[in-house]
């Protein structure tokens, strides 16, 4: 198997990387997870449950769980890896600010006591990344040091003898893992492994992979680059499919601590010049895997909504930006936009986006740097004299919109949140008021709530929201389809 | 000679400690960041200042420099930031694809090369001459991942009598680690090939017009005798200079063949670690190369005193 981009780094709680997560999810267990309609399920846990006051939930592991190296799993171990996620995870750090205490009660039993009620915990413990459960000697390492033992409780056992770190990473059947007896069903469910072994190959020439697809030396391609598609669907012995069927969204960051997108007015011109489908057009080509996209919350999750939608009509409109861009007070400062010239998709929007600020007046520099030049230079807040940046494309997952109170992109608490570094004190108490709707319907109303308020302070621009088709042979069927990371249980390879 | 070898082992020694101070710095003068690369996509500047500071890099570069060169003293390369395994061990098992790779590109390169070059130098100016060397013109000129695909589709894709890509190590046979390996040595010994026939070639004339080879044919020496033994030992030196180069380049230089044909060798695995920002492998791999290009260097320059006696250390 080919993954997305190859596995760099082995330990799932220290990293946010994708393919790290799709291993975490391979060779460890977790307390709950997801299902494919996004309903949180016990996995490791038997059973739990929660006090009269709401402030305390217990927690029973189910019998059967041990780790690779043929210890039992602990709650002690489940208390020290909630710890440890806790440490780096949006989600966890969320989580703590309530919590009291978490401690375990006997070999299989723990509880966490909050200081205030906390509905959304289950949902907290299950979101992702998702709350891996490792060792205790392992979780009670801080969360910056790696963890690279590679043993943990999950349904496939990490093959160190035969993995060579960069070039491929094997991954043997778990005999001794017990699966949950129901379904398999997104990343819950009964985890049952239909082979014996796995393999990801680093192989970094698409056009290599695709020919090793096409001879079967491999069964699956994660990410195949926009230019073979069309030959791999014109292959009956190869089939593409989406397994991450929301996707994900392209969208701009802007430096809001500096000129000119400070300005708020600066902020709306953008969002009036970006023509959502000539961008996705250059960076994506196909219109069968792109669409465009209005709602802070995604396409077609339980909180899209139209509110505050206006700015949005097909082909941009250049002339509203430019007055809005004169309006701001724009002096015709350097805006530098950083471009990665390793992901071709992104480069391509931002060139676009270049062209398109020019046109408006704007004076505009390209900074190119590969991706982990980009990652360096974002986090300065500076101005751009000083190695700052005013503008650049990443991208996050149409499904993580649906939980703005762990997904950091959709804060606006300034210098604490994420790159760009947007303010708005009412989007955020909107946005803490996630935590204590208790219906779906209470959380629509109060996404309406948001979704206006944000595009009014424009924190970032959506360019667009695309799909990332998967191929395989024929012969490998059951794949589960989830945003982002790939489970490996349910698979099976058949003859032909 | 024993002086003189001791002399160049000294200056190796000189030559990776320069290349390693090079590299050090340079890396840290760089942009890029290793603990945001680990920290991922979505990582906050708080989680990546953590690892950073777990991982040493908020120290002075002096301190991490220091640091750096004790343990290179002890004999410790470091760690891979990534893989979190011993630098040494990730090169090992790296050694293995690239050496093979480049010692069947070499004699492959310098067999049909030499012979190439001596057949072209033999038949100047004619059909022969003319063929060879518009072949290795054209080896020059066409980029090693075209030659690559091509054979990729012809051999692999369509005919199926060898494998895409990959490698297997020796200890799984020999048979399935030269089949793994026919395909990228031959795309890769092109170039070197058109190389070394050239240079075969244009040091073959000038020896042929020697008068002494005009005494090897009034003796009545056969063509081959002239060829071979007087001719290509006088010829000998350029030609043994080039191959030795030709290798040493080729064991840190072979990143695009590597890639076609997804071998995991050494050069793969520099690549990697510089777009991740895998600061102890690039250290690592670039002394442990700039080493083995002096060493290949000396032992090129000792091959000489096989072709010519008169040449003495």
């Amino acid at each position: 198997m080919v993954m997305g981009s190859f596995l760099r780094a082995f330990d799932p709680v220290s990293t946010t990387d994708d393919t790290s997560q799709s291993h975490g999810l391979a060779i460890f267990d977790t307390l709950f997870a997801l299902d494919s309609k996004f309903m949180v399920q016990p996995q490791m846990v038997q059973k739990w449950g929660i006090s009269d006051d709401q402030k305390t939930y217990t927690f029973e592991l189910r019998d059967g769980l041990g780790w690779h190296d043929g210890s039992a799993v602990t709650a002690a171990d489940c208390v020290a890896s909630i710890r440890r996620w806790a440490q780096v995870q949006s989600g966890g750090q969320l989580m703590m600010k309530r919590v009291k205490d978490i401690s375990k009660k006997d070999d299989r039993t723990f509880t966490i006591a909050l200081k205030e009620p906390l509905g959304l915990l289950p949902e907290i413990l299950a979101s992702a990344p998702p709350l891996f459960i490792m060792r205790e000697k392992d979780a009670n390492r801080p969360a910056t040091e790696q963890v690279t033992t590679n043993i943990g409780s999950g349904p496939f056992k990490f093959n160190e003898a035969l993995s060579k770190p960069g070039a491929s990473i094997t991954y043997d059947r778990n005999e001794k893992y017990v699966p949950r007896r129901d379904r398999a069903d997104g990343f819950a469910g009964g985890k049952v492994v239909n082979v014996d072994r796995v393999i990801w190959e680093n192989i970094a020439d698409q056009q290599t992979a695709y020919a090793a697809l096409q001879a079967g030396e491999i069964d699956f391609i994660q990410s195949p680059s926009v230019d073979l598609l069309p030959i791999i669907e014109s292959n009956p012995d190869l089939r593409l499919q989406v397994l991450d069927k929301g996707g994900r969204i392209l969208l701009l960051r802007m430096n809001c601590l500096q000129k000119p997108f400070d300005n708020v007015k600066s902020r709306q011109a953008i969002l009036h010049l970006v023509d959502q489908e000539a961008f996705l057009q250059a960076a994506f080509g196909n219109p069968k895997y792109f669409r465009t996209i209005t709602s802070l919350f995604g396409n077609d999750t339980p909180y899209s909504n139209d509110e505050n939608t206006g700015w949005f009509k097909k082909g941009g409109d250049p002339e509203t930006a430019k007055r809005l861009l004169k309006e701001s007070g724009y002096a015709g400062e350097k805006i530098v936009i950083l471009q990665p010239t390793d992901w071709a998709e992104s480069s391509n929007a931002t060139q676009l986006l270049a062209a398109e600020l020019r046109k408006i007046g704007a004076n505009v520099e390209l900074a190119p740097s590969d991706w982990g030049g980009i990652v360096e230079r974002r986090a300065k807040m500076g101005p751009v004299e000083d190695g700052g940046w005013s503008l650049f494309i990443t991208d996050h997952s149409n499904y993580s919109t649906t939980q703005p109170h762990t997904n950091i992109d959709l804060a606006a608490n300034g210098k604490e949140g994420w790159y760009g570094w947007p303010t708005s004190n009412e989007y955020e108490s909107l946005r803490a008021k996630w935590l204590e709707a208790k219906t779906l319907e209470e959380r629509k109303a109060l996404a309406r709530e948001m979704q206006k308020n944000y595009w009014d302070i424009v924190g970032m621009v959506y360019l667009g929201a695309y799909v990332q088709p998967s191929a395989r042979r024929m012969s490998l069927t059951g794949l589960i389809g989830m945003p982002a990371y790939l489970p490996m249980w349910n698979m099976q390879k058949v003859s032909g | 000679m024993g002086t003189y070898v001791v002399r160049r082992m000294f200056s190796t020694v000189a030559v990776m400690a320069m290349v390693g101070i090079f590299v050090f710095l340079l890396l840290r003068l760089a942009p890029g960041d290793p603990a945001a690369m680990i920290a991922g996509k979505s990582a906050t500047a708080e989680v990546i200042a953590g690892i950073r500071q777990q991982m040493g890099l908020n120290d002075p570069i002096p301190v991490q420099f220091i640091r750096w060169v004790r343990d290179i003293l002890g004999g410790d390369f470091g760690t891979s930031i990534f893989a979190g395994r011993p630098v040494l061990e990730l090169i090992s098992q790296r050694l293995e694809p690239t050496l093979s790779l480049s010692i069947l590109t070499m004699v492959l390169s310098a067999t049909v090369g030499v012979c190439f070059g001596i057949l072209a130098a033999w038949r100047a100016g004619g059909l022969v001459d003319r063929i060879l060397t518009g072949f290795a013109t054209l080896g020059f000129s066409v980029p090693v991942f075209v030659v690559g695909f091509f054979l990729i589709y012809f051999f692999a894709i369509k005919t199926h009598w060898l494998p895409v890509q990959g490698y297997q190590p020796i200890e799984s046979g020999f048979w399935p680690w030269l089949m793994h390996l026919i395909l990228p040595t031959i795309t890769l010994s092109i170039p070197y090939l058109a190389f070394i026939a050239r240079i075969t070639r244009a040091s073959m004339l000038e020896v042929l017009s020697e008068d002494y080879m005009r005494t090897a044919a009034a003796k009545g020496a056969s063509s081959y005798s002239m060829l071979v033994h007087h001719a290509l030992k006088n010829a000998g030196a350029p030609i043994l200079t080039v191959i030795g180069l030709s290798f040493a380049g080729l064991v840190g230089g072979v990143v695009i063949t590597e890639t076609v044909f997804n071998i995991p060798g050494v050069g793969r695995l520099v690549v990697d670690a510089i777009n991740n920002r895998d600061y102890p492998i690039i250290q690592g791999v670039l002394i442990l190369v700039a080493g083995l290009y002096v060493l290949i260097n000396l032992a090129v320059d000792l091959s000489y005193t096989l072709v010519d006696p008169r040449i003495r250390y």
